[in-house]
């Protein structure tokens, strides 16, 4: 009895002291790592840098600062294009396809993962094989279906067209997050009596957190970003979307680059914006689902 | 009961026929919608409107890199505007798809009759298997050389009148330290249409087809690809051979090069660039054979759709574009030819060099149209996809230009017959 109340002393024992770092760094680390890492990040804003040079420098001028500063390019796409229209209906369209898709995507990855069903396998083939379809080619099946449910010249339409779109890659995503929450877990809040509805929601959702901003993130920006569904479905200039505005700039003979810079800023706020502040979950998020799952 | 059915039966007749008393919408898609050409049109259909109170027009401005995509969109799920603007490039692609209504009759018996360059008249109907004419031309447009006066004045060199002129002068207004070109050419997207504008001009060739055969083959219009190629990297920067018409204008109008080979489309740009003191315009060179041959640019008009339920509220309205008011007023804005002849004595072409040398050519009797074959379906795919890695070969001198003319002239050729077959 005594003997099983002692203890190893090697248990005991403080850990080992860890191993004592160097005072100075590897100069040579940055280098290898720091600088590459800059020259990558130069190379990555210089786009950027020149899309800002272009929108806020007057017409014609060739300074490398944007300086005297104009917002008569502002003033163009906003007012004389109509970006107030069509920023409004890709926030829309944005905001309605997140919010539709995670709902779906959770309803149907948590089918996929939690639940054994004939043709499980077949399914989730076909669901991936939809991604190999381009666009363009369900453009005139879709828009005849659309036609006849009187979806064309709609924002619903749209969200709609861009859901069907996005959901098949968001479910796929969203079943490997919620099989790498424990069932277990699910399981015991069972045993405390919970439904399996609530156990959903008291257990699983919270742990889905980063897999929901990431699914929701795919699916604000494809819809964002889509040109040929806005376009083609649309024919109103009030329905009209913020990527067809900004190939309105690139006409037959003649680009106007401060309307496509000052377009393309209005366009790349929101979504700069959006990954500012989800980045931290997109990261934990991917790397929980998309690799281990 | 029955009383009711009646009752209820005319009041649903009351309210159809109420429907109908609201002015009549006609739906309009401008095939190069922006905000360069918007606000044009949108005036316009101002006039419009305050002229014929009973029609309001519905103005939708389609991106030009999609609008052929957009027409066949619609035109398969049968949703096809009132009037849409079109141009002769794709314009064949829509008759073949039995969308549009001939205007023949409407022209003949309304206010345009005599009134529409002969022409862009021609060139619109040659694109119809039918000869019928299926848009009404608005604009023409022509390629022309655009080039620095100051600088040519500068270095005492005058206004080249032959293609050995031009490449001599570029090779003067080269200097490579100072990032100074005396040339730039298209390599990239659109550089065969372009270069057989070019060949043609210099060639002097009249027939774009002999004998079924055609003669884009001919070592004339194989000397002038070899001129051009000679000139890269020695009188232009080494990046033109990617070039599309965008990097072209932003290299002319950014000061780097001096001449650059574009069309009227690019007048808004490089006039606001550089302003009418120091640009100025030229035809294309000639060559050797001292002819003025002219391969026409795609023609700009307006077409009503076969689906249109309003055809004569469209009809008036595309009456009203190419009337020589609204017509005057739109190609001045844009720098292009007008269609209507009314407009050829206003006072803003006498303003506008381009124009007016432009004009001058096409009116020239000596001047020959060279109409390239827009109608066939592959000629896109042919001048582009196909051959367009071709010419990029001979500019980097992995081709020469007679091996890259005799693949483009077989291909045009088989084109041609399977059209002849297809007729």
């Amino acid at each position: 009895m005594t003997q099983t109340l002692t203890r190893p002393a090697t248990v005991l024992d403080p850990p080992p002291a860890p191993p004592r770092r160097k005072k100075h760094r590897d100069p040579s680390r940055y280098f290898r790592l720091h600088l590459p890492l800059v020259l990558y990040l130069l190379f990555t804003l210089i786009p950027f840098y020149w899309m800002v040079v272009f929108a806020f420098r007057p017409a014609g001028s060739t300074s490398l600062v944007p300086w005297p500063i104009t917002f008569e390019h502002f003033d163009t796409v906003w007012n004389g294009v109509g970006f107030g229209v069509f920023f409004q209906n890709s926030l829309i369209i944005g905001v309605g396809t997140l919010v539709v898709v995670t709902v779906f995507a959770l309803m149907g990855g948590y089918a996929l993962a939690r639940f054994k069903f004939r043709g499980q396998r077949v399914f989730l083939l076909a669901l991936l094989c939809t991604q190999f379809i381009p666009g363009a080619m369900m453009l005139i099946p879709l828009f005849v279906i659309f036609k006849s449910a009187g979806l064309l010249n709609s924002l619903t339409g749209l969200v709609i067209a861009d859901t069907a779109f996005q959901l098949p890659l968001a479910l796929i995503l969203m079943s490997g997050f919620v099989r790498n929450v424990p069932v277990e877990l699910e399981e015991a809040a069972m045993v405390d009596g919970c439904s399996r509805l609530r156990a959903f929601f008291a257990v699983t959702l919270p742990q889905l957190k980063p897999a929901i901003v990431a699914v929701g993130s795919f699916a604000f920006i494809g819809a964002w970003n889509n040109f040929l569904f806005a376009l083609m479905f649309a024919s109103k200039q009030d329905k009209f979307t913020l990527p067809v505005g900004l190939s309105y700039a690139l006409g037959e003979f003649n680009t106007d680059f401060g309307a496509l810079a000052a377009g393309g800023v209005i366009a790349a706020v929101p979504v700069v914006l959006v990954f500012a502040v989800v980045q931290r979950f997109l990261v934990q998020g991917l790397s929980a689902g998309a690799v281990k799952g | 009961m029955k009383r009711l059915l009646v009752a209820l039966a005319l009041v649903l007749s009351a309210c159809s026929a109420g429907g109908q008393d609201g002015p009549t919408t006609v739906t309009f898609w401008d095939n190069n919608g922006g905000p360069g050409r918007t606000p044009i049109y949108q005036e316009l259909i101002k006039r419009f409107e305050a002229a014929n109170p009973d029609i309001k027009i519905e103005y939708v401005g389609i991106p030009s890199s999609s609008v052929q995509q957009k027409y066949d969109t619609a035109i398969a799920g049968g949703s096809t505007p009132d009037v849409g603007g079109v141009t002769t490039s794709y314009l064949a692609h829509l008759v073949g798809q039995d969308a549009l209504e001939p205007a023949d009759d409407r022209i003949e018996n309304g206010a345009l009759k005599d009134k529409l360059l002969p022409g862009l008249l021609e060139t619109v109907r040659q694109t119809a298997p039918d000869g019928k004419l299926y848009a009404v031309p608005a604009s023409g447009n022509m390629d022309i050389i655009w080039y620095r006066s100051d600088r040519f004045e500068e270095n005492k060199i005058p206004e080249p009148v032959t293609w050995d002129d031009l490449a001599k002068a570029a090779t003067q207004l080269t200097r490579p330290a100072d990032n100074q070109y005396g040339f730039t050419i298209r390599g990239g997207a659109g550089s065969v249409f372009q270069l057989l504008s070019e060949a043609y001009s210099y060639s002097g060739i009249e027939k774009f087809y002999d004998g079924g055969k055609s003669t884009v083959a001919d070592p004339r219009n194989a000397e002038l690809v070899r001129k051009v190629a000679e000139l890269y990297k020695k009188a232009t920067p080494e990046a033109d051979v990617s070039n599309s018409y965008t990097q072209m204008v932003a290299q002319f109008t950014g000061g780097t090069v001096a001449m650059m080979h574009h069309n009227l489309g690019s007048t808004a740009d490089v006039m606001k660039a550089l302003g009418p003191e120091r640009v100025a315009a030229m035809p294309l060179p000639k060559g050797p054979s001292g002819k003025r041959t002219v391969v026409p640019n795609p023609t700009d008009g307006f077409a009503v759709f076969k689906g249109s339920k309003n055809r004569d509220a469209s009809w008036k309205f595309v009456e009203f574009l190419t009337s020589a008011e609204s017509n005057g007023y739109w190609n001045e804005k844009v720098g292009q030819i007008p269609a209507n002849t009314d407009v050829r004595g206003a006072e803003w072409i006498q303003k506008n060099p381009a124009v007016k040398m432009a004009l001058g050519v096409l009116e020239d009797s000596a001047t020959v149209l060279v109409p390239a074959p827009v109608y066939l379906p592959e000629y896109s795919s042919i001048t582009k996809t196909d051959t367009e890695p071709l010419y990029q070969k001979v500019l980097l001198g992995q081709m020469s230009a007679q091996e890259f003319l005799d693949q483009l002239a077989a291909k045009l050729t088989t084109a041609q017959q399977d059209w002849e077959k297809r007729k």
